[in-house]
C-alpha cells in the first residue's frame, strides 16, 4: 500500500479518500479485518495519529465497523459500498465532462471520445 | 552507576598508558641486564642507551597520564561526547567523582610502576646502601623504617600531583563556562586555581612558622633544615594537600553541579 | 499532565539573547515538528532540555520536574552531531547503552543495524559519515522511552536516505510517546508531524495542530513557511 500524499491538503482527508477506494474497488473485501493502525500507518508512511483520525472518518461513513476486541473490519454492507461507488463514479464522470468542456468538447461528442476509446480498447 | 562510569573511564586511561608501563618495565631489565655485563664497551652502551631510554619512558607515563586525564574530562564533558555523557541518566556528582577515581586509581598505578621500574633497574647492594646512607639521619630521628619514609616521600609527590590534576579540572570547569576563549580561559583559571592552592599551603607554613622557629628559619634563611623540622613538614604535608585535595573536590563538584554550556 | 512543558524560557550567551520568553507544551504521544531556519535557537531549546546548557530563566518542566535524572531516562535525544566515543565498535556501544539505558532495547537495535547490512565489530572511526548518523539513529530508536527528541536527523541526507530514517522513526518510536523533530526542510516530513511550532529569531510565532494549519491556509506546511519568512 503506497499512497502518494499532496501536502497542501490534510493527510487524513487524503487517507480516507484512498481508503475509501480500496474498500470500494474490493481491495478490502467486505467483512475483512483492517490491519492494526500502526500497521497502516506504518505501511502508508504516515503518522499513526493521523491513521486513527482517518480510520475514524471511514467509521463515521459506515464503510469500517470496529469489534470491541477484534479490531476494525471492513462493513458487510454491500449496499453501501455500491452506494459510494456509484458516488465516487458519478464524480469522476463530472470531472471528466468538466474537463472536456474545459477544452471546448460538448457531452455529445465527449461520449463518442468515451466510446471510441472503449472501442480501440 | 559509578562502577560502571568507572570502568569505561580506567579502560580509556589503561588503553594507553599500559603501553608505556610495559616499555618501561622492559627497557628497566634490559637496562639492568646490559649495564651488569662487565668489561664490554658496547654492551656499556647499549645500557646506557636503555637507561635513558626507560627514564623518557617515566616521564612518559606522567606526562602522558596528566595529559589523558585531561584530556578525557574536557571530551567527556565539553566535547561532541558531552552530548552522550550529559544525558545518560546519571546526577553531576557522580560523572564527577568517576573521573576522580580514576584519576587516583591510574596516578597510583602509574606511581608503582616507575618505582618498580626504578627498582628492576638499579636494585643492588650498593645502591641499597646509597640509600640507606642518604636517609639515614632521617629514619634514625623518626625511628622508623627506611621504606616508610620513602613511601612519605612517594606519597606527598603522589598528592601533589593529584593536586595538579585537579587544579586542572577546575580550571577546565570554569574555562568553558565562558562562551569563547575556552581553552586559554581553562588554562589561565587552572593556574589561578593553582596558584591559591599554594599559596595556602605557605600560609599555612607560615602561621606555623610563627610558633616554631626552625620552620621560621627555613623560610627566611639558608640554613639547612633540620631533622625536627622536616619531620613537621612531612607530616604537614600531608595534611595539608589531603585537605587541599578534599576542599577541591567539593567546589568542583559544586560548580559543576551548575550545569554546563556546551558548543 | 503534559509530558514537556517550558514556562517563560529564556537563554542568553552573554548579552545575546538566544531564546525569549519561550512556551509551550507538548503532550504524549504525538508527533512534533520544531521547525525554523538555521540559527534561530532550535537547537538552542533542544540543548537546554537536555541539559546541555544552563538556562538563564524559566522552567522546563518533564512530568512536572525540573530536568535531572529522572527526564534523562524517558528522553531518547538525537543530537545533530555524531556523539559517541569513536574508539568503540557498535557492538561495545551496544553494550554501552545497555549499561546505561534500563530502556534499551539490545535485540531491537540489533535487529535494525542488520538491516543495515553492517559489521558490529567494525570501530566507528572506519565508518562513513553517513553509516554512523544510522547508528546513532537505531540507537536513539531502541530506547522504549517517552520522549524523543531528534535534531536535524535530515540534514543533508540523499532521498534513500531520507526515507530510511523517516520508515526507522514512525516504525519504533514507543506507543505512546511522543517524538520531537527539529529541522528546516520541512516538505520532507511535513505529513508525519501531527503538530507544528514555529520557531524565528529566538521566539515561538505559530504553533498549531498541522491539518488545521493545511485547512485554514489551504496550502502546505511548507509553503505557510515559506511565505511567513520569504525564503
Amino acid at each position: 500500500m503506497k499512497f502518494d500524499f499532496d501536502n497542501n491538503i490534510p493527510i487524513y482527508i487524503q487517507l480516507v479518500e484512498q481508503l475509501k477506494i480500496y474498500i470500494i474497488s474490493g481491495k478490502f473485501k467486505p467483512g475483512d479485518r483492517m490491519a492494526s493502525v500502526r500497521d497502516l500507518a506504518f505501511q502508508t508512511k504516515v503518522n499513526p495519529n493521523t491513521m486513527q483520525k482517518a480510520l475514524v472518518e471511514l467509521e463515521n461513513l459506515g464503510l469500517i465497523y470496529t469489534e470491541r476486541t477484534n479490531g476494525k473490519f471492513v462493513t458487510t454492507d454491500e449496499k453501501l459500498i455500491k452506494k459510494y461507488r456509484n458516488e465516487y463514479a458519478s464524480n469522476l464522470s463530472k470531472q471528466y465532462f468538466y474537463n472536456m468542456k474545459n477544452i471546448g468538447i460538448n457531452e455529445k461528442e465527449a461520449i463518442e471520445y468515451l466510446k471510441n476509446i472503449g472501442g480501440n480498447k | 552507576m559509578l562502577k560502571k562510569l568507572l570502568k569505561y573511564d580506567l579502560k580509556y586511561m589503561f588503553k594507553v598508558v599500559v603501553i608505556f608501563y610495559g616499555l618501561s618495565l622492559i627497557f628497566a631489565l634490559l637496562t639492568r641486564i646490559f649495564l651488569n655485563i662487565e668489561n664490554s664497551f658496547i654492551m656499556y652502551v647499549i645500557g646506557q642507551i636503555c637507561n635513558g631510554c626507560m627514564i623518557s619512558m617515566l616521564f612518559n607515563i606522567l606526562i602522558n597520564n596528566l595529559m589523558r586525564l585531561w584530556a578525557r574530562f574536557k571530551q567527556n564533558f565539553y566535547g561532541d561526547e558531552s552530548y552522550l555523557t550529559h544525558t545518560l541518566p546519571i546526577d553531576k556528582k557522580t560523572l564527577y567523582l568517576s573521573k576522580m577515581l580514576s584519576t587516583i586509581i591510574t596516578l597510583f598505578t602509574s606511581f608503582v610502576v616507575i618505582v618498580l621500574t626504578i627498582f628492576i633497574a638499579y636494585y643492588s647492594n650498593d645502591f641499597v646502601d646509597m640509600v640507606k646512607n642518604m636517609l639515614f639521619p632521617l629514619s634514625d630521628a623518626y625511628n622508623v623504617n627506611i621504606v616508610l619514609i620513602i613511601l612519605a616521600f612517594a606519597f606527598i609527590l603522589f598528592l601533589e600531583i593529584l593536586n595538579i590534576v585537579q587544579v586542572g579540572y577546575t580550571g577546565l570547569i570554569l574555562g568553558h563556562r565562558k562562551n569563547n576563549l575556552k581553552v586559554w580561559l581553562s588554562i589561565v583559571y587552572g593556574f589561578i586555581a593553582m596558584t591559591i592552592s599554594q599559596l595556602f599551603v605557605l600560609l599555612i607554613l607560615f602561621v606555623i612558622a610563627l610558633f616554631n622557629k626552625d620552620i621560621l628559619n627555613l623560610i627566611f634563611t639558608n640554613e639547612m633544615i633540620s631533622i625536627e623540622s622536616t619531620k613537621i613538614i612531612i607530616y604537614l604535608s600531608i595534611v595539608l594537600y589531603t585537605f587541599i585535595i578534599i576542599v577541591e573536590n567539593f567546589i568542583n563538584i559544586k560548580l559543576f553541579k551548575k550545569g554546563v554550556d556546551v558548543d | 499532565m503534559e509530558l514537556l512543558k517550558c514556562i517563560n524560557l529564556n537563554k542568553s550567551f552573554g548579552n545575546k539573547k538566544i531564546l525569549k520568553d519561550i512556551n509551550f507544551t507538548i503532550p504524549k504521544g504525538k508527533i512534533i515538528g520544531l521547525l525554523g531556519k538555521n540559527g534561530t535557537g532550535k537547537s538552542t531549546l533542544i540543548k537546554l532540555i537536555n541539559d546541555l546548557l544552563t538556562i538563564t530563566s524559566g522552567e522546563i518542566l518533564i512530568n512536572g520536574e525540573s530536568i535531572g535524572v529522572e527526564s534523562k531516562k524517558i528522553i531518547s535525544y538525537l543530537p545533530e552531531r555524531t556523539y559517541l566515543d569513536k574508539s568503540m565498535s557498535v557492538d561495545e556501544v551496544i553494550t554501552y547503552f545497555s549499561e546505561f539505558y534500563d530502556n534499551f532495547d539490545a535485540k531491537k537495535a540489533r535487529k535494525l543495524l542488520k538491516d543495515l547490512d553492517l559489521d558490529t565489530t567494525q570501530k566507528l572511526s572506519k565508518m562513513s559519515k553517513g553509516m554512523q548518523e544510522k547508528v546513532c539513529l537505531v540507537l536513539v530508536m531502541s530506547r522504549k522511552a517517552d520522549l524523543y527528541i531528534l535534531d536535524e536527523p535530515l540534514g543533508g541526507v540523499d532521498p534513500a536516505t531520507r526515507d530510511y530514517i523517516l520508515d526507522t522513526i514512525l516504525s519504533n518510536f514507543n506507543e505512546g510517546a511522543s517524538v520531537i523533530i527539529s529541522t528546516h526542510l520541512i516538505s520532507d516530513i511535513e505529513r508525519i508531524l501531527d503538530e507544528v511550532i514555529f520557531i524565528d529569531d529566538g521566539k515561538i510565532i505559530l504553533t498549531s495542530s498541522s491539518d488545521e494549519l493545511r485547512e485554514k491556509e489551504n496550502a502546505s506546511i511548507d509553503e505557510v513557511f515559506r511565505r511567513m519568512f520569504k525564503c
